[in-house]
C-alpha cells in the first residue's frame, strides 16, 4: 500500500468546502451571540458547544473528506536490453564510437550472463537480437531512433508480458520522449546506460523546409535552420546547389550553442524533378561532417496549365468549352477562333472590324512548345495555309505536349486531316481523302453507351459510386451527330461510344478515345455536342455539373495530373540515410485503367545517370497493388524507383527519393543522457552515466510493481455520520426548550 | 426616352401581286445560293446557332416578324457562324429553351404578368449559360419596357439591368461600334444583366428588329431614322456583335491580352 491520499467528494472541491465552512461560521457566529442573553453561565456552554458540533457534523458531512491508497504488488520480473541502432550511434566518442563502447558493454553482459535475456535494437522500429552476436556485430545503420514507439511495441509482444525492467543502452537521441506513466502502469523501470556525454562539437544544416511543388520561372523559397554546437557560433555561409551548380550563397549568424533559421530564395528554371543541396563548410574541430549537407526535392511545374484553344467558327460547343477553361483559375487559356472567312461578306473595311489575322506562326512556331494542351475544336487547317505546322505539332506531342481534337463538320476528315501529320497521332484511323461527307458524318440524335469495361475510368467518373454514375450517364441529354472514324488504333482506349452506328471496321463508331503518342497523350471526341449537358441538362434537371466535372477529367487527363495516372509508386519516405531499407507500394494498371493483375514486377532504385543500382521483385494482386521493400545503396544523391512489368522497356511508373549522407537522424547528433536519466528516475530505475559504469544486468532490479487498484476509506459517507448530525441539532433543541428558550 | 407616341410602324401587308413577289425571291435565292462558294456544314441539328423567340401572353411577341430571320441571314453571312435559314420560339416555361441558348425576345406593347413558372424558366435558362436579347419595338412607349423590367426584377431581384459600359465587348466583338442604335437612335447605351462577368440579359431600347427587318422581297420594312441606310447598318452590325458575344463571351478581351500571356511563356514541353 502506498501513501494515503486525502480527497474532498463535495463538487468544487476544496474551495466549495471552504465556502461552506464560512457561511456556516457566520450562521454560528450570530446564534452565539444570540446565547450571550441566557444567564446560566453552564447553560450557556451546553448549547454554545452543541451548536459548534452540530455545525461542524453538518460541515463534514457535506463535504465527505474521504482518504484513497493504491495497493501495490511487488514480485520479480523478466529483463529486456533494448540497444539503439541509430546512426548517431557511429559517432565518435573518446576516439571511439558510441557503438564501440555499447559493444564493450555486450560483451561484458554476455559473458557474464549465464542465461539468455531477451535482446532487441530499435531504430525506425523494434527488432529482435541476440546479445552475443549484437556485442560482436551492433552496426548502427538505422535512419531515425524511436525509443518511444519501441516500449510500445516491447510491452505489446509476448515479450513484453511479465518485464519487470528495461535496460536501454544508447545515447538519447531521437525525436520522441517516452512517457513515464505508459511504463508504471505495467510495473515496468527502465535502467538506462548513456553512451555518450552532451559534448560534440558540430555545426549542422539541421532542418530544411521547402515546398516539394515549385513553378517555373516563380521565385520560390527554402528554410535552412543552421545550428552550432560547442563551439564559438559566429558567421557560417549557407550555399544552396541546384546539381554542381551554386544557386546562392548567404551567410547565417548562428549563435554559440545555438541555432538560426535563415531563408534562401531560388528560381527553378527547368520543369520536371529537380534536386537542391544545401550545405556548408566543415569548421575546425566538426565532429559530423555529414550534417553539414541537406538535400531536397522539388517537382517543378508551370503554375498554370497553359491551354490553347483554336475553334473553326463561333459555336455552342466552343462557347461552353472556352467559358469553361475560362472560369478555371489554374488555366492560362489562349484561344483563337475562325470568326469570318474569306466568302463571308462583312460589309465594312478592315478598319471597321475587331478583327486580327490568325497568327499561325506566331502560335504554331514561336509559341507552340510552351502549351501543354493544344485543342483543335471543331477547326480545319486548309484554309489557313497551315499544312507546313502540322508536323510541329504532330512533333510537338510525339515530345510529350498533349493534343485534342473535338468533332464537328470541320473536324476529323471533314477538316481534311486524313493522311497528314495530325492523323498520325490521334488515336483514331480517318476515312481516306475523297470518301463523301454522307460517310464521314451521322446526324441523327443519340445517347452515348460507356464502352464495355470502362465503367470506372475516370474520365467517365461523374459520380464515386458505379450505380450513381450510371444514373448520372442516364440523365445526360442526348447529342446530336458524330464524326465517323475507320478505326481505333491498337493503343486508343475507346471510353464511349455510338450505340448504333459501327465503323466500316465492323467495332462501334467511337466517340471518346484516349491514346498515346510518342511522350503525348491524345484525346478524339468526335461530337461538338456535349454542350448540351450544359444548358440542356441543367435546364431539365437542374444540375449541369456532369459537364464540368466530365471536362474537368478530361483536361486533368490530358495535362498528366499525377491523381490521374494510371500507374504509380511511392515509397514510406522521401529521404533516407545510406543503405537505408525502403518501403515500396504500387499501384500498377495499363492506359485503360485495367489492373496489372497478378503479374511480376521489379522495382529497380536507378541512379541521377540512370543507372540501376538495386532491384527488387514483387508479384501484383487482382488490383495491381504490390508491395516490396529494398536496400538503398550508401552513396548519398538522387534515385529513383521505377516500377518496371516483365515485357516492356519502359518504366510503366516512378517515384524519386533522397539518400543523405546525414539526414534527419544526424541533422542533431547530440547525445541526451539526462533524457535518459530522467525516463530512469522517473520509472525507479537506474542511470548509469558511462557504459563502464553499469554492474552485471543481474544485479540491477527487476522488481515488477503493479498496482492492484485503490482502497478508499470515507467514515463521513455512512449514514451514522447523518444520524449523529441529526442528533446533535435534536438535543441542542430539545435542551433549549426545557429550558425556555426559543 | 422619345418623342413620338405614336404606334410604330407596321409591315403594309397589302402589297400588289405578293404571289409573284415571292416567286422572283425564291428564284433569286436559289440562283444565289448555287453561285455561293459555301457549303451549309453541321452534324445534327444542335450544330446551328438559332436566333430562338420568346413567346409570351398579352402581347405582341412578333412585332417585327421577320428580324430573327433576318439577324440570322446577316450572321451567316458575313461571318463564319452556320445559321439555319429558320427559327422558332417557346414560351419561358417550356425546356425547348434549353435546346437554343440565344432567345430573342420582342415586343411593342404590354404583355400579361409571366407565370411562376416562366420566371423560374427564366432564372434556369440564364443560370446554365443561356443568353437573352430583349429588344423593345416600341421605344416611343412605355408598355413593353414596364413589363419587361417587372418580370426582371421578378426573376432576378438581386441583379437589376444595368447601363453597358460603352467599351464593353460587345462593342467589338466583332464591329468596332460606338453606340447602340436600331430603327431610332435611342438611349447612347445598352441595358444588361451580368452573371459573373458575362453579360446573360441584354435589353435595346432602339427597335434593333426594326432596322433589321425585310419584306419577301428584301425591302426594308420600316424607315431608320435620324441617320437612314447608315444607320440601319450600324444597327445590323450591332446584331451581329451581340450574337458573336453571345457565342464567344469575352474572348475578345483575351486578344488584348495573349501578347502578353504569350512573353510570360518559355520552356518546351
Amino acid at each position: 500500500m502506498n501513501d494515503w491520499a486525502f480527497t474532498l467528494a463535495i463538487p468544487g472541491g476544496a474551495w466549495a468546502a471552504a465556502g461552506l465552512g464560512l457561511a456556516l461560521a457566520a450562521l454560528l457566529a450570530l446564534t452565539l451571540l444570540e446565547l450571550r442573553r441566557e444567564p446560566r453561565p453552564r447553560r450557556r456552554w451546553i448549547l454554545g458547544g452543541l451548536r459548534v458540533a452540530t455545525a461542524l457534523a453538518a460541515w463534514v458531512v457535506a463535504v465527505q473528506p474521504r482518504w484513497v491508497a493504491e495497493r501495490m504488488e511487488q514480485s520479480e520480473g523478466r529483463l529486456a536490453v533494448l540497444v539503439d541502432a541509430s546512426r548517431s550511434m557511429s559517432l565518435p566518442r573518446d576516439g571511439d564510437s558510441r557503438a564501440a563502447r555499447a559493444r564493450a558493454l555486450l560483451a561484458r553482459w554476455a559473458e557474464a550472463r549465464g542465461e539468455p535475456v531477451a535482446t532487441f535494437t530499435y531504430g525506425e522500429r523494434l527488432s529482435g537480437a541476440e546479445l552475443p552476436a549484437l556485442a560482436e556485430s551492433l552496426a548502427p545503420t538505422e535512419d531515425q531512433s524511436r525509443l518511444a514507439p519501441a516500449l510500445s511495441t516491447l510491452l505489446s509482444q509476448e515479450e513484453g508480458h511479465e518485464l519487470g525492467a528495461v535496460v536501454v543502452l544508447g545515447d538519447g537521441a531521437g525525436p520522441d520522449e517516452v512517457d513515464p506513466a505508459t511504463l508504471a502502469r505495467h510495473g515496468v523501470r527502465v535502467h538506462a546506460v548513456a553512451t555518450a556525454e552532451d559534448d560534440l562539437r558540430d555545426d549542422a544544416v539541421a532542418e530544411v523546409q521547402a515546398d516539394p511543388v515549385g513553378f517555373l520561372r516563380r521565385p520560390a523559397r527554402v528554410r535552412v535552420v543552421v545550428r552550432s554546437v560547442g563551439g564559438p557560433g559566429g558567421p557560417i555561409p549557407v550555399t544552396l546547389r541546384r546539381g554542381d551548380e551554386v544557386e546562392r550563397e548567404v551567410v547565417a549568424e548562428v549563435p554559440a550553442d545555438g541555432e538560426v533559421a535563415v531563408e534562401i530564395p531560388f528560381t527553378p528554371t527547368r520543369l520536371g524533378r529537380e534536386v537542391y543541396r544545401v550545405s556548408i563548410p566543415r569548421a575546425p574541430g566538426d565532429a559530423v561532417p555529414e550534417n553539414n549537407e541537406r538535400a531536397f526535392l522539388v517537382r517543378v511545374t508551370r503554375d498554370k496549365l497553359r491551354v490553347l484553344l483554336v475553334a473553326g467558327q463561333p459555336s455552342w460547343d466552343e462557347r461552353y468549352l472556352r467559358a469553361f477553361l475560362k472560369r478555371d483559375p489554374a488555366t492560362d487559356l489562349i484561344s483563337f477562333f475562325i470568326l469570318r472567312n474569306t466568302h463571308d461578306l462583312t460589309m465594312a473595311g478592315p478598319d471597321e472590324l475587331a478583327l486580327i489575322p490568325f497568327p499561325t506562326d506566331e502560335l504554331f512556331n514561336e509559341h507552340l512548345g510552351s502549351f501543354d494542351l493544344v485543342i483543335f475544336q471543331n477547326f480545319e487547317y486548309g484554309p489557313y495555309q497551315m499544312a507546313s505546322y502540322l508536323p510541329r505539332i504532330r512533333d510537338y506531342v510525339l515530345r510529350g505536349g498533349s493534343f485534342a481534337m473535338i468533332g464537328g463538320p470541320l473536324s476529323f476528315h471533314s477538316g481534311g486531316y486524313a493522311a497528314t501529320p495530325i492523323a498520325e497521332i490521334l488515336p483514331v484511323d480517318l476515312p481516306p481523302p475523297g470518301t463523301p461527307s454522307t460517310r464521314t458524318q451521322v446526324e441523327d440524335r443519340f445517347r452515348p453507351r460507356i464502352s464495355e469495361g470502362m465503367a470506372r475510368h475516370p474520365l467517365l467518373e461523374l459520380l464515386p459510386t458505379p450505380s450513381a454514375n450510371a444514373e448520372a450517364w442516364a440523365r445526360l441529354a442526348p447529342l446530336d451527330g458524330a464524326n465517323v472514324v475507320s478505326r481505333v488504333r491498337p493503343e486508343g482506349a475507346t471510353l464511349l461510344e455510338h450505340p448504333e452506328h459501327r465503323m466500316a471496321s465492323g467495332g462501334p463508331l467511337p466517340l471518346l478515345v484516349l491514346g498515346t503518342a510518342g511522350r503525348g497523350r491524345t484525346l478524339a471526341l468526335t461530337t461538338d455536342t456535349t454542350w448540351r449537358w450544359g444548358i440542356t441538362t441543367g435546364g431539365q434537371t437542374g444540375d449541369a455539373s456532369a459537364y464540368e466535372r466530365f471536362w474537368d477529367r478530361v483536361v486533368r487527363w490530358l495535362a498528366r495530373d499525377p491523381a490521374l495516372e494510371p500507374a504509380q509508386v511511392t515509397t514510406d519516405r522521401e529521404r533516407y540515410g545510406p543503405g537505408a531499407t525502403v518501403r515500396i507500394e504500387a499501384h500498377l494498371r495499363d492506359e485503360r485503367y485495367q489492373p496489372h493483375g497478378e503479374e511480376p514486377v521489379s522495382f529497380v532504385i536507378v541512379d541521377a545517370n540512370g543507372e540501376p543500382v538495386a532491384e527488387t521483385r514483387a508479384r501484383t494482386d487482382r488490383e495491381g497493388r504490390a508491395e516490396a521493400t529494398a536496400e538503398l545503396p550508401s552513396r548519398p544523391g538522387a534515385y529513383r524507383v521505377e516500377a518496371r512489368l516483365s515485357g516492356r522497356e519502359q518504366a510503366v511508373a516512378r517515384e524519386w527519393l533522397i539518400v543523405e549522407a546525414g539526414g534527419d537522424e544526424l541533422a542533431d547528433p547530440r547525445a541526451a543522457p539526462a533524457r535518459l536519466r530522467s525516463l530512469a528516475e522517473a520509472t525507479g530505475g537506474t542511470f548509469f552515466a558511462e557504459p563502464e559504469d553499469a554492474p552485471a544486468l543481474e544485479e540491477l532490479d527487476t522488481t515488477r510493481t503493479r498496482s492492484l487498484g485503490t482502497v478508499e476509506r470515507a467514515p463521513f459517507a455512512s449514514p451514522w455520520a447523518f444520524v449523529l448530525l441529526v442528533g446533535l441539532f435534536v438535543g441542542e433543541w430539545v435542551l433549549r426548550r426545557r429550558w425556555g428558550r426559543r | 426616352m422619345g418623342g413620338n407616341l405614336s404606334k410604330p410602324p407596321r409591315p403594309d401587308k397589302r402589297v400588289p401581286d405578293e404571289l409573284v413577289r415571292t416567286a422572283v425571291t425564291l428564284v433569286a435565292g436559289l440562283v444565289f445560293a448555287a453561285a455561293a462558294p459555301r457549303v451549309a456544314l453541321a452534324i445534327g441539328e444542335s450544330s446551328f446557332f438559332e436566333v430562338y423567340a420568346v413567346e409570351y401572353s398579352g402581347g405582341d411577341p412578333h412585332p417585327r416578324p421577320t428580324a430573327p430571320y433576318r439577324l440570322g441571314w446577316e450572321v451567316r453571312k458575313r461571318t463564319s457562324i452556320e445559321v439555319p435559314l429558320q427559327h422558332g420560339g417557346a414560351r419561358l416555361d417550356d425546356p425547348a429553351i434549353y435546346e437554343h441558348p440565344f432567345l430573342y425576345w420582342s415586343g411593342d406593347e404590354a404583355f400579361d404578368e409571366l407565370s411562376d413558372a416562366e420566371i423560374a424558366g427564366l432564372r434556369r435558362f440564364v443560370r446554365f449559360g443561356g443568353f437573352v436579347l430583349i429588344d423593345d419595338a416600341a421605344p416611343e412607349q412605355s408598355g413593353f419596357d414596364r413589363s419587361v423590367r417587372r418580370a426582371l426584377s421578378r426573376a432576378f431581384p438581386d441583379r437589376p439591368l444595368r447601363e453597358l459600359s460603352g467599351n464593353h465587348t460587345i462593342y467589338r466583338s466583332f464591329y468596332l461600334l460606338s453606340r447602340p442604335e436600331g430603327r431610332i437612335r435611342g438611349p447612347d447605351h445598352l441595358e444588361a444583366i451580368e452573371i459573373g462577368d458575362r453579360v446573360a440579359v441584354l435589353y435595346s431600347r432602339h427597335d434593333l428588329g426594326g432596322a433589321w427587318a425585310r419584306d419577301n422581297l428584301g425591302s426594308w420594312q420600316h424607315p431608320v431614322t435620324p441617320g437612314g441606310d447608315e444607320q440601319r447598318e450600324r444597327a445590323i452590325r450591332l446584331g451581329v456583335n451581340v450574337v458573336m458575344y453571345a457565342l464567344c463571351l469575352d474572348y475578345k478581351d483575351d486578344q488584348v491580352h495573349a501578347p502578353f500571356i504569350m512573353r510570360r511563356r518559355g520552356g518546351s514541353p
